[in-house]
């Protein structure tokens, strides 16, 4: 790797920009990756490495990689951040970066379709289960409501997720 | 007519990168009475300084204006120039362009030379108008009070008593010894600190010019350099320490049981208690707090009487004293006795203390098998409550895996910012005397990164890597707690970018180090003052680390900021030298600059008295009237009474009212 600060510079404003407005606090103690259940689920670019690369200006070069899309924003990292980084919003604003320039996991397209077609980003059809502990069959959520979907979609549809061009 | 020399300072490129210095210079020439301007790169230099002297022993100046840094470094070394050329000192002002212009202008060019010359005028304006004053001296108490009995207490202590000056060493608890008593052995070398500090404990309490006050504290402190006046309370040990042969058989026979302070809560203690075994002095007290009163013993009260045999009913305490120190129908004052000294320096030697586990949420602090660091070095220590063999407190069996994890509250923005500085070695020396014991046992250490600073101190480091003692760089995230009180460690190795997790028998966290809260009452008391840190701030933090803004009044140890032993003994040695100054030289300087009461305008109304912060002003009797008068050695001429006074009686030297107006209108022209 060689050092390049124009490429230290964007990586860090870029990501600034997208909302990880702590990232220039992190003094790499690996406090979040012990904690991160990401991490632990062998997700190999999150938190302390995320950062790690990103203070590299490797941007560009990890804009493929699927490990943000692995974050479940349980947040432990900043509980446990002793510098005040945030790292879920580093996570954040580096997914944002890559939704921007169209570097979707398929991980994570599914859920983008979820989101769009019943409202939830984790969806599955709850009837069975429902029935069998003596629930109404139909949750009064979005999945149920024909109106509450279309709004979400009109809402997705002129929203910038509108023009990634997924739906 | 006064003749005014200003001379402008370059200070290299800190002012002149900043400030026209040709321009001021050209326009201090101009101002009224200044019959010379220069300028030079370094007026504080040798060829700078002899510019002016040899522009006053040409009788071509009698009054200096050095427009350059800040006075409170340099105007020491001006205003011995100018006196060495035959003028005095006092005649002389300085022009602050650098601290106050340059640095905080330094994208302002034009703004700070205008500025500059501003600043250039009001001080000749007040030159203009100064008047010779003169130094003033008062005698000085050969004696020196030190507070704190740690080993920096101590170190000061006997430099200052070796020197041969008479000192009093004040300790809250009843032995000397402080934490370093407390541990078990000392990095680099392993020595025993029991085996170097006991000698001067016992050192300090049997030389002839130390008189050890412990179980004592500092209730109020008054007066000034040279002449302090320091009331101690001495704490009601409830024993005759005149008697008392420090046996423990009181200790031994007392029912009443309380954490023990000095195992840090591992293990219990008894209400009548020695410290430890090798206090100094070896002396009992009676914890009234969690005293029992056994057979109705209260304190100052006559024992019932056994209707059998004739004979008093006594505590166990009484009956165990072999000695016949602890009387309980002595009627003891709770509030203990003051005792009243008179010293002229005062070294601040408080030490530290660490922070508790139930900080930390996040690492199980519930659970009894994660430990601060001072709680494993008393389980180390042979006079520990485990007597030195290595058992975890919930079952009190050895563990097979110990973790050692660093920087707890420490480089943490949610409790201290700053490096508690010797956690790294004191967790890699306990990591090492427990593997050197116990090959078997696996030890985990896991920092944010090693701080070896220090002789000898990498060398430790890497020797700790070669006895097989694991290290890994990233901090643990938490401990969870497990049903059979053993902890899963949560913690990530940074190195190979993959996360850890393990399960431990026993968890130790290194505890930031920080100031006890009885420190804000002393500071109070001496007039102290805090850094960011929140430690006890020095006067400056490279070229005064010793001194405070108090003139007498000096600190050692950690109360100044983390330092480990060496360090805190180099610091107490230091202060010592410090304190010794004015003792050695009999008398101290009063400068010149206070106020003073002009009897024949005073109007004796008594305004100023409750104002001065330093109760230097008292009413006399001058003429049949009440006049106030102000006490040279305790004024610090800050100008309170001398703005307040309602009859304008009051002058303070150096800057009066005729001064203060000309730089006004200098500044506002």
């Amino acid at each position: 790797m060689r050092i390049i600060q124009d490429k230290i510079n964007e990586a860090v404003s870029t990501i600034m920009a997208y909302g990880g407005h702590g990232i220039r606090n992190c003094v790499q103690c690996g406090a979040c990756s012990a904690v991160c259940p990401g991490v632990r689920a062998g997700f190999p670019l999150l938190c302390r490495n995320l950062i790690r690369h990103l203070l590299n200006g490797e941007l560009e070069e990890i804009i493929e990689d699927a490990s943000s899309w692995g974050c479940q924003a349980c947040n432990r990292c900043t509980e446990v951040c002793p510098q005040g980084v945030r790292p879920q919003e580093v996570v954040f604003a580096f997914r944002r970066y890559q939704a921007n320039q169209l570097a979707f996991s398929t991980s994570s397209v599914t859920s983008q379709m979820n989101l769009f077609e019943t409202g939830h980003a984790v969806y599955t059809d709850p009837t069975e289960a429902r029935k069998k502990v003596g629930l109404p069959e139909k949750t009064p959520t979005s999945a149920f409501d024909d109106q509450a979907k279309q709004e979400i979609q009109t809402l997705i549809n002129n929203s910038p997720m509108g023009e990634l061009g997924l739906f | 007519m006064a003749k005014v020399g200003v001379y402008v300072c370059h200070c290299g490129s800190n002012i002149a990168g900043v400030i026209d210095v040709a321009a001021v210079r050209d326009f201090a020439e101009t101002l009224p009475d200044v019959v010379v301007a220069r300028k030079d790169l370094f007026m504080c230099s040798d060829s700078g300084q002899e510019m002016v002297k040899q522009d006053i022993r040409d009788g071509l100046v009698d009054r200096v204006v050095v427009a350059a840094c800040t006075p409170r470094t340099h105007e020491p070394i001006f205003r011995a120039a100018i006196e060495k050329a035959g003028l005095n000192k006092y005649l002389f002002e300085m022009a602050n362009i650098r601290d106050q212009d340059s640095w905080v202008h330094a994208h302002d060019h034009e703004g700070a030379t205008e500025k500059a010359k501003k600043i250039v005028a009001s001080a000749v304006a007040k030159a203009r108008n100064l008047e010779p004053l003169e130094d003033k001296f008062v005698p000085v108490t050969d004696a020196a009070l030190v507070i704190g009995g740690g080993i920096g207490g101590i170190s000061a202590a006997l430099e200052l008593a070796n020197m041969g000056h008479k000192t009093y060493l004040v300790e809250k608890r009843p032995s000397i010894g402080g934490v370093m008593a407390q541990l078990d052995k000392t990095f680099p070398t392993n020595d025993c600190s029991a085996c170097i500090l006991t000698p001067m404990m016992v050192e300090a309490y049997n030389h002839p010019n130390i008189e050890t006050l412990t179980y004592s504290e500092v209730d109020d402190v008054s007066g000034y350099i040279g002449n302090f006046t320091v009331k101690i309370r001495q704490k009601q040990t409830y024993v005759d320490w005149s008697r008392c042969t420090g046996c423990g058989d009181c200790a031994s026979k007392c029912p009443s049981k309380t954490p023990d302070e000095f195992n840090m809560g591992l293990s219990d203690r008894r209400a009548a208690y020695i410290m430890f075994p090798q206090a100094v002095p070896k002396k009992a007290v009676v914890d009234i707090e969690h005293c029992l009163h056994c057979a109705g013993r209260e304190i100052g009260t006559l024992p019932k009487i056994n209707e059998k045999t004739g004979r008093p009913i006594l505590a166990p305490c009484e009956r165990a004293c072999p000695a016949e120190a602890i009387n309980r129908s002595v009627a003891y004052d709770p509030a203990g006795a003051i005792k009243e000294v008179e010293v002229g320096s005062i070294i601040v030697a408080t030490g530290y203390q660490v922070m508790d586990k139930g900080w930390f949420k996040e690492m199980a602090p519930d659970s009894p098998n994660v430990i601060t660091a001072l709680q494993l070095e008393r389980i180390i220590s042979a006079t520990g409550p485990t007597e030195g063999k290595l058992l975890r407190p919930s079952d009190k069996e050895k563990p097979h895996t110990i973790t050692f994890v660093s920087c707890m509250g420490s480089r943490d923005e949610h409790f201290h910012t700053y490096c508690s500085r010797f956690c790294c070695m004191y967790m890699i020396k306990q990591a090492r005397l427990i593997k050197e014991k116990y090959p078997d046992i696996t030890i985990n250490m896991h920092f944010i990164d090693v701080r070896s600073a220090g002789k000898g101190y990498d060398e430790y480091y890497t020797g700790a890597r070669k006895m097989g003692i694991n290290i890994f760089k990233g901090k643990v995230g938490g401990l969870e707690m497990l049903p059979d009180d053993r902890l899963r460690v949560l913690a990530y190795d940074m190195e190979a970018a993959t996360g850890i997790e393990y399960e431990s028998d026993l968890v130790v966290l290194a505890t930031a180090v920080e100031l006890p809260q009885d420190a804000t009452a002393l500071a109070q008391k001496l007039g102290l003052q805090f850094c960011g840190s929140n430690f006890f701030r020095e006067l400056h933090p490279k070229l005064g680390p010793v001194e405070t803004a108090t003139e007498g009044l000096f600190l050692a140890g950690c109360c100044q900021g983390p330092k480990d032993i060496p360090d805190t003994v180099a610091q107490a040695k230091g202060a010592a030298a410090a304190a010794a100054v004015p003792l050695a030289q009999g008398k101290v300087r009063i400068e010149p600059i206070i106020s003073e009461v002009h009897a024949e305008t005073c109007s004796g109304c008594g305004i100023c008295i409750p104002l001065c912060p330093y109760h230097a002003i008292s009413i006399t009797t001058y003429a049949d009237r009440p006049r106030a008068q102000i006490e040279m050695s305790a004024c610090k001429g800050c100008g309170v009474c001398t703005s307040a006074c309602p009859s304008g009686a009051i002058v303070l030297h150096g800057y009066d009212e005729s001064q203060i107006f000309a730089q006004i209108e200098a500044l506002t022209a």
